[in-house]
Parts: C-alpha cells; sequence; structure tokens
C-alpha cells in the first residue's frame, strides 16, 4: 500500500483533491507498541480507585488526586459557604404558575411542570401561518468580542408569566421583557468572566418560582432562578430584578461548593433548576473528555426559599446526602447531568436524565455503582435526594451517548383503561423510551439485545447486551453501508467510501479501538438532543426532530495524545478550543486520548453519509405509536461544500439542535436546522406553512405565548459554534400582521 | 509526430486539457479504487479508473478512440449505479451527475479529434 499512497499522493498534489492518505485520522498508533502494559488490569474495571500506575506518567500536568482534600474551585462572587438545612423543614410550596399556567403563558422551560412544549394557544393556524411578521427583536448583548474563540450558543427559551417574557443572555444576564413589545423592563447583569464559557455559552432559560414565605406584594414574592456558567444560583424578584436578600447570601448560591479542584469552564449550569415541592433541583455540565477525576456530577437540592442545601446525590458515597465539610469534596469522576431536569410534584420525584462518568470512551475506571446510572433516567427522591428508581439506556456507554433531552411527562392509557403517569426519554441513539414514572418500569416494551462484545480495549469489555425500545419507532435510518456513501462527484464518494472501509464499523455499539478508527452512529449529536420532544396531549401526535450524524472516533495512546497536544482544561499548557468538550479530548489518567470528528469529508466539509441529515417525525401516541408524517427537516440553503451556502431551496435535511412548540392551533414550530430558518408546520400532514430566515442560527427551543389578546412565536436565533451557524444576540418575536408590537 | 503539437486550434487544446483532467480522475481512481477494492469494497472505481486512463491518453494522443472509450466508462458508470442503488435521484447525484457532464464535454471534442486523425492521416498520405 506504500507505493499507492506515494502514487496518490502525487496524483491528488495535481488534481489538488484530497489526498486518500489522510483518510484515517493519524497514522495507525501501532507503532506505538501496544497499549496493554499501562491498561489496568480486567481485575481493577470495577474499582473507582485510581491505581497506583494510574497511566499519565508522560503528561505535562496531573490532576488533583480523587481522594485528597482539595481546595475548592473558583468562587465566581466570592460567596460564602451555604449552610444545611433539614429538608423535612422546607416549607409547604405554594401554588405554582408552572403547575397550570394562565392559558397566555408559557411559564415553565417547556411550558409548564410537564414539558410538553404544548400551548392551548390556537390564534396562529395553518391557514394563516403565512401572514406572520416579525413583531420585534430583542437584542440580549452576549456575542463574542473580537479576540475571544466563538464558544456562543445560547439556546435561549424564554418563559412567560403574567405581564413579562423573562429570560437570560447566553452569559447568564436576566431580563424581563414586555411580552408586546419587547421593550426591557429591567436586566439584571450578573457580570460573568468569558473564561467561565465551557464548551459552549449557553443559558437554556430561567425558572419562575412563587414563594409560600414572603408575601405577595413584596419584594422576592415571585421571583426568577438562575444557574448560570460560573456556577452560581441566583434567585431575583420578578417584579424588579433585584437579588432577593433571603436567598442564599445575597441572592446567591455559590455551587462550587464541595466540588473541589476546578478551573472556570470546567462545569457550569445550562439548564433552568426544576423547583419540586419547594426543593430547587440542580445539576450541572461537566466537561467532556479532560481526565478521568473531572469533578463531581453530583445532583443537589436546595430550599427554593432560603437557598439553603438540603441534600445531594453523589453516585459514588450512596448513603451519605451531605454537603462534604472543610476540604473535602463529592466523589469526583461521577456521572453528569447536563440536560434539563423535570420535576414531579405528584410523585416528589426529579427526573434526571444522565451522562457519563469522566472521560467518555474509557469505562475500565467507573465504579459499579457509576456503571448502573450513566446514560440513564434517574428519579430522584426530592425529600432525601436518594434514587427511587433508575432506568438505563445505555450499559458502559462508551459513545457520549449521554442523554441531552429533557424528559416529557404524559398519561399513557394502561392495561385496564386507565391512564398511566409516564414519562417520554428521548435518547440520542434515537431510541425513546416511554416509562412508568411511579417505578420506571417501560411501558413500552425494551428489548435488550446483543451488541458487540468485548470489543478491543484490554480490560475494558463492553456489554454483552443493549435495550431497546421496540414498541416505539426507531429515530435513526439503518447501520451504514458503503454504497450510503455521497459526495458531489465520484472522487469524493470515493473518499468517503475508502474512509468507511478504513475504520471498524459493526452497526450501533462498534466498540472503541485504538488502531484504526471506528465509526459511531448514531452519533453524539443524536439522534435526540437537548431539543426535547413536544407533544399535544388532545391529538395525543408526538414531534420528534432528530439528526443522522455519523461520528468518526478514535482512541488515541497517551503518547499520541500528548503529540496532538490535547490536554485538559487544568492544564496550564491548554489552549481554548484546542479540544475541549464534543471533539478531541485529553481523558487524562486513563490509558487514551479521544479523537473525534464528524464522519465527513475533511476537505469539502461535507458528511460522507447521504443525505438526509436530520428530520422530524410526527407519532400518534393515543394509536399504538404509528408515524403520521416523517420528512427531512431543514433546507441546503446555508449549506453546501466548503461551507459556501447553496441558496437552494431543497429540504435535504440538515443536522438540527433545538426543539418544538406544538399548539392547539394545529401548528408545530420549529428552527433547529442549520438553514437558519424558524418553519411552522401542519401538525397533522407535515406540510410547512410558513418559514422565515433568522438573523442568526436557531438552535434554540422556540416558544409561544399570548400578550394584549394575540398569540406570539418567540425563537432565540442565538446561532451555534459547533453547528457552524451564524451567531446573533436577537431573540425574534413573530405574530400576524395587525398585531404588530 | 513532429507536427502534431503544431497550429492547434483553441478546440484542440480544449481536447487536449480535457483528456489531461480525464487522465488524473482516472488515476484517481485507479489509486483510489483500489486501495478500496484492498479493503473489500467496490471495484468499480478501479475498473472504470483503468478505462479513464485509457481514454484520456488516447485523447491525449488526439485519437477518436479517447472519447469512445470515455462513452464506454460513462456507460458503464450509469449501469454501475442503477445496480448498485437503483433510481434514487439522490443517489444517483454523486455517481453520475459530473461524469455525465465530463461527457458532454467529451462528446463535444469528437469532431476534433476526427479533425484531428483525419489531419494525421493526411500527413501520413503525403
Amino acid at each position: 500500500m506504500r507505493r499507492s499512497h506515494l502514487l496518490a499522493t502525487a496524483a491528488c498534489a495535481t488534481l489538488a483533491c484530497a489526498p486518500l492518505v489522510a483518510n484515517a485520522q493519524f497514522a495507525p498508533a501501532g507503532s506505538g507498541g501496544s497499549p496493554t502494559s499501562t491498561v489496568p488490569g480486567p481485575g481493577n474495571g470495577n474499582s473507582f480507585e485510581p491505581t497506583e500506575n494510574a497511566p499519565s506518567a508522560t503528561s505535562r500536568f496531573s490532576g488533583p488526586s480523587p481522594y485528597a482534600p482539595q481546595a475548592p474551585g473558583v468562587n465566581a462572587a466570592n460567596l460564602p459557604d451555604i449552610g444545611s438545612m433539614d429538608p423535612n423543614e422546607v416549607p409547604q410550596m405554594a401554588p405554582q404558575q408552572s403547575a397550570s399556567p394562565a392559558s397566555g403563558d408559557w411559564a415553565a422551560y417547556g411550558h409548564d411542570d410537564s414539558q410538553m412544549r404544548y400551548s392551548p394557544l390556537s390564534e396562529i393556524t395553518p391557514q394563516n401561518a403565512d401572514q406572520l411578521k416579525v413583531a420585534f427583536v430583542y437584542h440580549t448583548g452576549s456575542y463574542p468580542r473580537p479576540g475571544q474563540v466563538n464558544k456562543w450558543a445560547a439556546e435561549t427559551t424564554p418563559i412567560k408569566v403574567g405581564d413579562g417574557l423573562y429570560m437570560c443572555s447566553a452569559q447568564n444576564d436576566i431580563m424581563k421583557l414586555d411580552p408586546a413589545t419587547g421593550k426591557e423592563i429591567w436586566r439584571h447583569n450578573i457580570n460573568e468572566k468569558y473564561e467561565s464559557i465551557p464548551y459552549t455559552a449557553a443559558c437554556k432559560g430561567v425558572t419562575y418560582f412563587t414563594s409560600s414565605q414572603v408575601p405577595e406584594g413584596q419584594p422576592c414574592h415571585n421571583r426568577i432562578l438562575e444557574g448560570t456558567l460560573d456556577m452560581r444560583l441566583i434567585a431575583v424578584d420578578a417584579a424588579t430584578g433585584n437579588l432577593c436578600e433571603g436567598f442564599g447570601n445575597g441572592g446567591q448560591v455559590n455551587l462550587m461548593q464541595g466540588l473541589g479542584e476546578s478551573v472556570p469552564g470546567f462545569v457550569s449550569m445550562t439548564t433552568p433548576p426544576p423547583i419540586v415541592n419547594g426543593v430547587a433541583v440542580v445539576n450541572h455540565e461537566v466537561l467532556d473528555g479532560q481526565r478521568r477525576w473531572a469533578p463531581s456530577g453530583v445532583i443537589r437540592g436546595y430550599d427554593a426559599e432560603s437557598g439553603k442545601f438540603l441534600w445531594a446525590w453523589d453516585v459514588n458515597r450512596p448513603d451519605d446526602h451531605s454537603q462534604p465539610t472543610g476540604n473535602n469534596h463529592y466523589s469526583r469522576g461521577t456521572p453528569n447531568s447536563w440536560a434539563a431536569m423535570t420535576g414531579d410534584n405528584a410523585l416528589g420525584l426529579v427526573y434526571v436524565p444522565t451522562g457519563n462518568s469522566a472521560s467518555d470512551y474509557y469505562s475500565a475506571l467507573r465504579s459499579e455503582a457509576e456503571n448502573k446510572v450513566s446514560s440513564a433516567v434517574v428519579a430522584l427522591d426530592v425529600k432525601t435526594g436518594a434514587p427511587r428508581w433508575v432506568f438505563q439506556t445505555v450499559h458502559k456507554d462508551v459513545w457520549d451517548y449521554d442523554i441531552g433531552s429533557q424528559a416529557t411527562l404524559m398519561d399513557m392509557p394502561g392495561p385496564d383503561g386507565q391512564p398511566v403517569p409516564a414519562l417520554i426519554m428521548p435518547t440520542k441513539r434515537g431510541q425513546t423510551f416511554v416509562l412508568d414514572r411511579r417505578d420506571g418500569k417501560p411501558i413500552l416494551p425494551v428489548e435488550e439485545r446483543p451488541a458487540p462484545s468485548p470489543g478491543v480495549i484490554p480490560g475494558d469489555p463492553r456489554s454483552p447486551t443493549q435495550p431497546w425500545s421496540t414498541g416505539f419507532p426507531a429515530l435513526r435510518v439503518p447501520d451504514l453501508k458503503e454504497t450510503d456513501m455521497w459526495g458531489m462527484s465520484p472522487l469524493d464518494q470515493l473518499f468517503c467510501r475508502i474512509k468507511f472501509r478504513r475504520a471498524n464499523y459493526t452497526g450501533e455499539f462498534t466498540p472503541p479501538s485504538v488502531d484504526k478508527p471506528w465509526i459511531e452512529y448514531p452519533g453524539y449529536n443524536g439522534g435526540s438532543d437537548w431539543g426535547s420532544m413536544s407533544y399535544d396531549p388532545q391529538s395525543g401526535i408526538l414531534i420528534a426532530n432528530w439528526n443522522i450524524t455519523p461520528m468518526y472516533d478514535q482512541l488515541v495512546t497517551r503518547k499520541k495524545a500528548d503529540q496532538l497536544g490535547l490536554m485538559p482544561i487544568d492544564d496550564p499548557n491548554y489552549k481554548p478550543g484546542g479540544g475541549g468538550a464534543e471533539g478531541n479530548g485529553a481523558m487524562d489518567g486513563t490509558p487514551y486520548g479521544i479523537v473525534v470528528t464528524p464522519f465527513w469529508d475533511q476537505y469539502t466539509g461535507m458528511m460522507c453519509n447521504r443525505p438526509p441529515y436530520g428530520m422530524i417525525t410526527a407519532i400518534d401516541m393515543k394509536h399504538g405509536q404509528k408515524v403520521l408524517w416523517q420528512h427531512p427537516l431543514g433546507t441546503a440553503r446555508a449549506n453546501g461544500p466548503w461551507g459556501l451556502p447553496t441558496g437552494l431551496p431543497w429540504e435535504i435535511g440538515t443536522p438540527n439542535n433545538g426543539g418544538s412548540v406544538v399548539t392547539a392551533g394545529g401548528l408545530v414550530f420549529i428552527g433547529a436546522a442549520t438553514d437558519n430558518q424558524i418553519r411552522a408546520i401542519d401538525e397533522h400532514t407535515g406540510k410547512v406553512v410558513w418559514s422565515a430566515v433568522l438573523p442568526g442560527g436557531g438552535q434554540a427551543n422556540p416558544m409561544t405565548y399570548e400578550a394584549n389578546g394575540h398569540q406570539y412565536v418567540a425563537i432565540m436565533a442565538g446561532g451555534h459554534h459547533f453547528m457552524m451557524t451564524p451567531v446573533s444576540d436577537q431573540l425574534v418575536v413573530y405574530a400576524l400582521p395587525d398585531h404588530k408590537g | 509526430m513532429p507536427n502534431t503539437y503544431g497550429n492547434r486550434t483553441l478546440t484542440e487544446w480544449l481536447t487536449l486539457v480535457l483528456g489531461v483532467v480525464i487522465i488524473l480522475v482516472g488515476l484517481f481512481f485507479v489509486i483510489g479504487g483500489a486501495d478500496l477494492a484492498m479493503l473489500g469494497g467496490s471495484v468499480y472505481y478501479v475498473l472504470c479508473g483503468i478505462l479513464l486512463v485509457a481514454s484520456g491518453v488516447f485523447m491525449v494522443m488526439g485519437r477518436t478512440l479517447g472519447a469512445f472509450l470515455y462513452l464506454g466508462a460513462l456507460g458503464y458508470t450509469w449501469i454501475w449505479s442503477l445496480w448498485e442503488v437503483g433510481l434514487s435521484p439522490v443517489d444517483l447525484l454523486p455517481r453520475d451527475f459530473g461524469p455525465t457532464l465530463l461527457g458532454i464535454l467529451v462528446a463535444l471534442t469528437i469532431p476534433v479529434l476526427r479533425r484531428m486523425e483525419t489531419r494525421r492521416t493526411l500527413r501520413g498520405a503525403v
């Protein structure tokens, strides 16, 4: 092959085409010697103790020991520690707006406590949607300044309660807008530093809470809670935007407390904390791919009235729900949860969609306890912080199939005709699990099917089976074949066919490999990602948008990782943008680093697989989960080879991020696709009845509300750095023409 | 062939350039296609590449056979792609769109190549 490679290079140089030799991520790592010597033996697989020869000898910087006491991480606002409180003393929660919002309101991230993303508004219909016009635009003021790496993807969904539209900027400033005009009523700047931005500057939303302790009419009776990128839990008065003095320390709680060593951007909050029976539940993202002993993925409960600490769920300290004292800290490297959680006041549970233990692509150093709860839905009792049930969607996940979606609560018909309280859990795998939320048992059948096992990484066997939701349409296409490779011409198609054949691929759950790349389909962008699903409880129609974006992954030896300059974020030599989450990672503390790229032709920037790359599907939940309609989502207008917009209206189906809204008017509103459009789709037929070009990428969940008797549709056109859509700081709000603000 | 490259018209130059392009595409097909075939993939590319290289060489030599070889390769390409993906336009696009465009250009060179051949024959006869 060497000779032909040389020829290929020569031929390619003349052709100015992609050198075929660059098909692999890089040269095979085999020459670097077998990694066996540095891999912990199988006996260590169940232990989360770092081994003596924890193979990071060659890396430049060793992270803190997971057991030694550690100085706490950066405390962004220099807040004193927060005290604890007995969860039994949490005052009875006042009735909340999010429990039963006024018909024109959108009181929580997913509209209401059920997170159905369904609005009973019906002024805008398939018949008149084509008249929608911009009513107003609001600028949040958060976008990359000169010299700053673009890490922006605001992903914000405002909430609307009464006379206010409440939202946050990508860097967590909180605003109240007039819902009819977009005029800023107040703005609370929190002065977040650029350094605090992790993988993405995102603030998915804020939480509206009504106090039972502060009387009506007094400041902070109604308050807005927000978790921030720099790990603060902030409460401000909904009427004025002033900090709630009675909450935490002057309105803020330092969420770095107990997390041990960290640097800004390593851990961050991007989702609105749900408040369940008076308990504000807080999760946080831990930057993927950095090191095995990254800060803990602990889930915590705080009193929504006082901000006092109530409980922690620390996977590796299952019986200890207290907060660590002194320089002690929560168990490091445990699975984090970055998706929006869903509260359930009736059952006293919070449904936590979990991710993976730190170092996504290597599992030999994970504890049994971690293995039981990663990439799962965990129902935590908000009184204690103890799990009541766990449903796992991937066993021993080494594919970054952490759950990005928020669970949606709904009722399913039970065997005796009585409704069963259910939750719908979409996953990146495109397997959607429908569970009884009382006990986590599947309502639609789930089968454990054989999966490729044990794989090739010494001491890190894969699970022999994986769960499949067989009673629900799979949101994926069949396993890839060589003939699925695409391109503009036979030349780039040939390139992709070679790339396909050079990689390991045995379908879903192809185990990680070091000697050559492996193809991961579904990819880590889904299936379903954080956009979640919307559900119309009247029609029983569930709307799901999803991706067909395979990834090209390869483990690299530590030596190779060092050569590639893969360093964890807390390494003094770490370069921002030089390998963070959702890409190459050092995975320090494990024998390997990880190289991840989309499965694409890196010279044209086009995906290797044939289109579509993104789909939208309507599923009838009342009649056997039948697919009512399904079509590609997103046109080629802003996409093309070398990132050039083609301007073509061809509905090719683009990758998408961000979810949908469904309304009683019979419409689905969705941005999400990388064509930077928002569209209205007839819920029953799938026909696109209106679309408009946004000033930036529409990678955010839209929402709809009523003000002055008229319906508005809002979407944050914040763009998304990874989706390569233009960033803007504009919230764009549409209405029918007579009702311009 | 002392005079083959003398007094060329513009169309003859363009034909020559087209021939060179086809040789390069053919080489890419042969080399990449051999790689792919050895990896267990489709053998179409290496076979088609051989036809394309031959086609390009004959075109550069001013032989009409070059154009017909290309059209033959194009026919092979269409038959193969219909066999591989059927009548799916999205899948036929990468396989046939570019080659067919190139085929139209090649067809346009047939009169040019004929003229070149005739001239050469005449010269040879003198």
